[in-house]
């Protein structure tokens, strides 16, 4: 198994791609602490995974909260290895439609939540001798996308850049910091956008591959990173995304 | 708990510069052992075929399923055996990892028309060449392919080594245009760009100071292998990467993530 004995923070991980990473991880061996706000898909995911599993509420935007789920990691599970900062919500609009209210909730989920995700991982990850932390950014974090928004761009681009200057001043700790972008995927976050059919027929035009991601297709290249089969492997980033951007 | 299925179970792949050039073990080397470990056939092309038997022998310990082949990637009759011997002996082709690859140092004055020709020749031709025979056996497999070509953070920055450098780049283009190019037969093509890794091709121009100092060079602080290189294939080449094409994966410990001005000391040490 690919992470025995490892312990690993899932944020937004009561479903869409959080869910089938926090069960392949445990697949592979490790332990999981799901955090979301949606309390009941966490509970009854945590629950369904068994005692390899544990959710915790987790509002990414809240220091208090991070702090907690970093100590539930370290109290049930004895330490922690690997932070997914998985946690994010879409928004569509342009420049001129954005309030201030839409752009702040956005980057503060996106962004600052995986600051603050990290902040807090940080310090145990050392106290583990290394760690591996993943940031789930975005396609949109890459290239611009006219029916996106400028807070999901934005916030998306700030993990980017975020992943390498955590990458960077944490290396010397054996602690590694990557970024994976995914291109669009069947997940609920995105379903009011496949719900229409033009939209989805555009979107699936530019993917050479012709299709929807699907969690799993994101779910094994985070579980690559999480591993020690890319211990070589810091501030990179994941593209997965069907080939839209290579093009 | 049920046993893990192996992760390339049922597939046959093709590894160019399947030995290495130097005692220890390459890109080409590791990548073949773990194709093989996770169910993999193997069919290991190299010009210098005793190399590739070195490869085979490590596999058959293990008790993987590998052959070698005598190529020279540079001829396109022998990229042309080399996919036909693929389909003769394992009836498909799944995988095909580009890993022929020399280095060359120097500037533009410095290096002759003949050797600017030689690198570009065996490092970006011998890809075209051996993809161009391969797609088609692939195509007629049934199942999609998976390309990965081995490229170098050389091809993404200054290295002291110009001609080597656009030959990388040239790669990383390449793989791009091809992942376009053969999306629709649900072909993946993918660039691996390892960073100052320690391998049998490098070897020969390392002492234990040029290693530490390039050990101390990326942000990790660790050195690189050709394992590392060889997982990344690893994961590229499965099914877990069947929606990743047209991707360039650095595994340089970090070394293209850092302020460029980092680099630079090591980028005026000519014995670099």
């Amino acid at each position: 198994m690919r992470l025995t004995g490892k312990v690993a923070i899932i944020s937004g991980g009561s479903r869409g791609m959080g869910a089938f990473e926090a069960e392949l991880f445990v697949k592979e061996g490790a332990k999981v602490v799901v955090g979301d706000v949606r309390e009941d898909e966490g509970r009854a995911l945590a629950e369904k995974i068994g005692d390899d599993a544990v959710f915790v509420r987790l509002d990414v935007t809240s220091e208090e909260d991070w702090e907690a789920a970093v100590k539930e990691a370290v109290d049930r599970y004895g330490k922690l290895d690997i932070l997914v900062n998985n946690a994010g919500v879409s928004a569509r609009g342009t420049i001129e439609e954005t309030t201030v209210e839409d752009w702040d909730r956005v980057m503060d989920i996106n962004a600052k939540g995986v600051f603050l995700g990290t902040k807090a991982a940080i310090p145990e990850m050392r106290k583990a001798g290394g760690g591996s932390i993943i940031n789930i950014s975005s396609q949109l974090g890459l290239v611009g996308m006219s029916e996106s928004s400028p807070q999901y761009q934005a916030s998306k681009g700030a993990v980017r850049i975020f992943t390498k200057s955590a990458a960077v001043q944490y290396a010397a700790e054996g602690i590694r910091v990557n970024s994976v972008h995914p291109g669009p995927i069947v997940t609920p976050m995105t379903e009011a956008r496949r719900s229409d059919a033009a939209v989805q027929q555009v979107m699936v035009s530019r993917i050479p591959l012709g299709r929807y991601g699907e969690s799993e297709d994101v779910a094994y290249g985070v579980l690559y990173l999480a591993s020690d089969e890319s211990s070589f492997v810091t501030g990179s980033e994941l593209v997965i995304d069907g080939g839209w951007t290579a093009q | 708990m049920a046993e893990r299925p192996f992760r390339l179970e049922g597939k046959v792949a093709i590894v160019t510069g399947a030995g290495s050039s130097g005692e220890g073990v390459g890109n080409g080397k590791a990548a073949s052992i773990l194709f093989a470990r996770e169910g993999a056939k193997v069919l290991l092309v190299d010009f210098q075929e005793d190399r590739a038997r070195e490869t085979l022998q490590l596999i058959q310990e293990e008790g993987g399923v590998a052959s070698t082949l005598q190529g020279d990637m540079t001829k396109i009759e022998d990229c042309q055996r080399m996919a036909d011997t693929a389909m003769e002996r394992y009836g498909r082709v799944d995988i095909l990892d580009n890993n022929v690859g020399i280095s060359q140092r120097g500037t533009v004055v410095e290096v002759s028309e003949e050797d600017w020709d030689k690198v570009m020749t065996v490092n970006l031709k011998t890809i075209m060449l051996a993809s161009k025979v391969t797609i088609p056996h692939m195509i007629a497999s049934g199942g999609g392919g998976a390309i990965i070509n081995i490229a170098s953070i050389a091809g993404l920055r200054a290295h002291s080594s110009t001609p080597y450098s656009a030959s990388k780049a040239g790669v990383i283009g390449l793989t791009f245009s091809m992942a376009a190019d053969h999306a629709a037969d649900n072909i993946r093509v993918n660039v691996i760009a390892p960073g100052l890794v320690y391998t049998p091709m490098v070897a020969p121009r390392m002492n234990d100071d040029l290693r530490q100092y390039r050990t101390d060079a990326a942000p990790l602080k660790t050195e690189g292998t050709a394992w590392d290189v060889g997982y990344a294939a690893l994961f590229l080449a499965s099914e877990e990467a069947r929606w990743i094409t047209g991707i360039c994966l650095p595994v340089d410990a970090g070394l293209t993530s850092v302020h460029p001005g980092t680099f630079t000391p090591m980028n005026q040490q000519s014995r670099y």
